[in-house]
């Protein structure tokens, strides 16, 4: 250790870590590999004092009330993503947009951003809604490239949005509140729907020629019985801010009471047979066990980290830097920009907590700010080649060329850095609603 | 034969796994009713917390089968499959070797546990060892798994875990992809 320096240990085992996961190791037994050299090479631990270490930060890390929320969640998103409540939302909105210049492509942006208030995944929102958005348009002769590019960036909306997986995954990392980060994902998750339906529509206006002919507008009385299909799916959403609102309940029991709500809604569509029913709930239970081992593995790590002192040291370095917290902004938007070419948004969250958590705090940032902020920069991942995963869901639905998806994104990853800007000059757009409603955080 | 025990062994172990799934739910909502009638219902916490590590390591196999472990494919996939069938031996012998010392630490922790009699420190009394079965169950399982994915890319075969993922895309369900 002394020989090393702590510098030098970090060092060490960042190199270890990137060699294992660019080797395709398991991200999660990554995580806990590193942990385990680190323990072994850099403490005078003995050998059965690491097993108990790997035993007790596991079971800590999995055994926890907190966490129930997570499969719950998911199993959520799986229960609606096996219904007909696509296809209801593009007959319930259609009739309400002849009138908006870029007409039914909005249907893009407004259903990611209404399944994403109940799906709390990005892949699954943005395949749950271009399934059905994507023939409807093309039929209709609206413009390709704009609707990939809206619905590959739309549907990130799905993590920002609560409820969101990804953000069940960073409060537990963070050991921040579960329900505070929710809140704080509803005012940015409504400016990036402005600002995509806002680009929508100054395209349009200035591509007249490519925007097709409204649709025969039905009267009010038919306008509104077609959206009434939209009702329970509304009923759901409603139910589910207004618990997280009130504080009426904990974040697990919002999950509980939402999984209720989608069996309700499955059952009353008649997509509830018994199939969907063991098919929802073991994807959702693949997912989560993938997810609740990468943290296990992550608990791990995060324990050697702390033997070895080096998230400490970097914190400290980083804070005698004495960057401004612009340059600190930017200087993590461009790391994760780069990982993010590399990892999926969950990994590359529990990955980095150990180290740029505390960095952050010791610069004095918000915890539940930040969570928006990395989520914001996760939504991007999603979305810039090479291994975006929305870019991936398209091009296996279209058959088109993953950059051509890409390409057809830029105008919508332009609106996502326009968000990461604006939260960042005016951070109260995230923090705003959950001081208000749960008071400030002591 | 074998195949087919062990493939079972796998499903069934993932079964369980999303019992404890539907189990939390079902905890949740009895709670919370049982409270509103002015029961006390203080152990579900730990009941809940239990059937989560639950549904963590007793699903470990099945998902692994099943190819949701993520990992990062960017170079796996652009190598020529030689080359790829040795980076995927050596990910599996990788593998073998860390969830043989997970499952041996698991083993003694509980072991001890066992030895010395650790009662849980909630509401609900039981000796620990009993909901910390799932996670010896679990890394167990795991662990053979591994042993036997190691087996078949050896013998020439591609990977299980790739094969299901490719099959799944290609049917256009992407629901277990976060």
């Amino acid at each position: 250790m002394e020989t090393f320096g702590v510098a030098g240990v970090g060092l060490f085992l960042l190199i270890v870590m990137l060699f294992l996961l660019a080797g395709g190791v398991w991200i999660a037994m990554t995580l806990a590999i590193v942990g385990w050299v680190g323990m072994a090479l850099f403490t005078d631990m003995q050998a059965a004092r690491w097993g108990e270490n790997l035993f007790v930060a596991m079971w800590g890390s999995s055994a926890s009330w907190e966490l129930a929320a997570l499969p719950l969640f998911i199993w959520m998103g799986e229960i609606l993503f096996r219904t007909k409540l696509s296809e209801q939302m593009f007959e319930g909105l259609a009739p309400w947009l002849g009138n908006v210049p870029g007409r039914l492509m909005h249907t893009t942006i407004l259903g990611c951003g209404i399944f994403g208030s109940v799906s709390g995944s990005s892949a699954a929102t943005c395949a749950t809604i271009a399934k059905v958005a994507l023939p409807e348009l093309k039929r209709r002769g609206y413009d390709e490239q704009l609707a990939l590019g809206a619905l590959a960036t739309a549907g990130t909306l799905g993590i920002l949005i609560p409820p969101s997986i990804t953000m069940v995954v960073y409060a537990v990392a963070a050991d921040a509140s579960i329900i505070r980060i929710f809140l704080a994902g509803f005012i940015p998750g409504g400016i990036l729907m402005a600002l995509f339906s806002g680009y929508i529509a100054w395209w349009s206006i200035r591509h007249p020629d490519r925007v097709p002919p409204a649709d025969p507008v039905p009267g009010l009385m038919e306008k509104l019985r077609r959206s009434g299909n939209l009702i329970p799916c509304t009923l759901l959403i409603v139910f589910i801010v207004w618990v997280l609102v009130a504080g009426w309940a904990t974040a697990t029991e919002c999950a509980a009471f939402g999984v209720l709500g989608s069996l309700v809604i499955a059952a009353s569509s008649r997509s509830l047979t018994w199939e969907n029913f063991r098919a929802s709930l073991m994807g959702a239970t693949r997912v989560s066990c993938m997810i609740m081992f990468i943290l296990a593995g992550a608990a791990f790590l995060t324990k050697t980290m702390a033997f070895t002192g080096v998230p400490r040291l970097l914190a400290e370095w980083v804070a005698s830097l004495g960057l401004s917290p612009f340059a600190l902004i930017g200087m993590l938007s461009l790391i994760y920009l780069v990982l993010g070419t590399a990892l999926d948004g969950i990994s590359m969250i529990v990955l980095t907590s150990a180290v740029v958590l505390p960095m952050i705090q010791k610069a004095g940032f918000d915890l539940v700010w930040f969570g928006i902020f990395i989520v914001l920069l996760v939504e991007i991942a999603e979305v810039t080649p090479p291994v975006g995963f929305n870019l991936f869901v398209l091009q296996n639905m279209t058959g088109k060329d993953s950059n051509t998806i890409a390409r057809a994104s830029i105008p919508f990853f332009v609106m996502l850095l326009v968000c990461i800007g604006l939260i960042t000059v005016f951070p109260e757009i995230v923090t705003w609603l959950p001081d208000r409603l749960m008071g400030k955080e002591t | 034969m074998i195949r087919r025990t062990l493939d079972r062994l796998y499903d069934a172990a993932g079964a369980a796994a999303g019992f404890c799934v539907f189990a939390i739910f079902a905890v949740m909502l009895i709670a919370a009713g049982a409270r509103e009638l002015g029961f006390r219902t203080g152990g579900t916490d730990d009941l809940v917390s239990w059937m989560t590590a639950g549904a963590a390591f007793l699903g470990l196999a099945h998902t692994f089968k099943h190819g949701d472990f993520v990992r990062v494919g960017l170079f796996l996939e652009k190598m020529p499959p030689r080359l790829r069938r040795g980076f995927e031996l050596a990910s599996l012998s990788i593998g073998v070797i860390f969830t043989g010392f997970l499952l041996w630490s698991v083993g003694l922790y509980l072991y001890n546990g066992w030895l010395y009699n650790e009662m849980s420190n909630g509401l609900l009394v039981v000796p620990m060892w009993i909901p910390q079965l799932s996670f010896l169950l679990g890394a167990a399982l795991l662990f053979i798994a591994m042993i036997d994915e190691w087996l078949i890319v050896f013998g020439g075969a591609r990977p299980t875990y790739v094969r299901a993922v490719e099959e799944r895309h290609a049917r256009g369900d992407f629901s277990e992809d976060v």
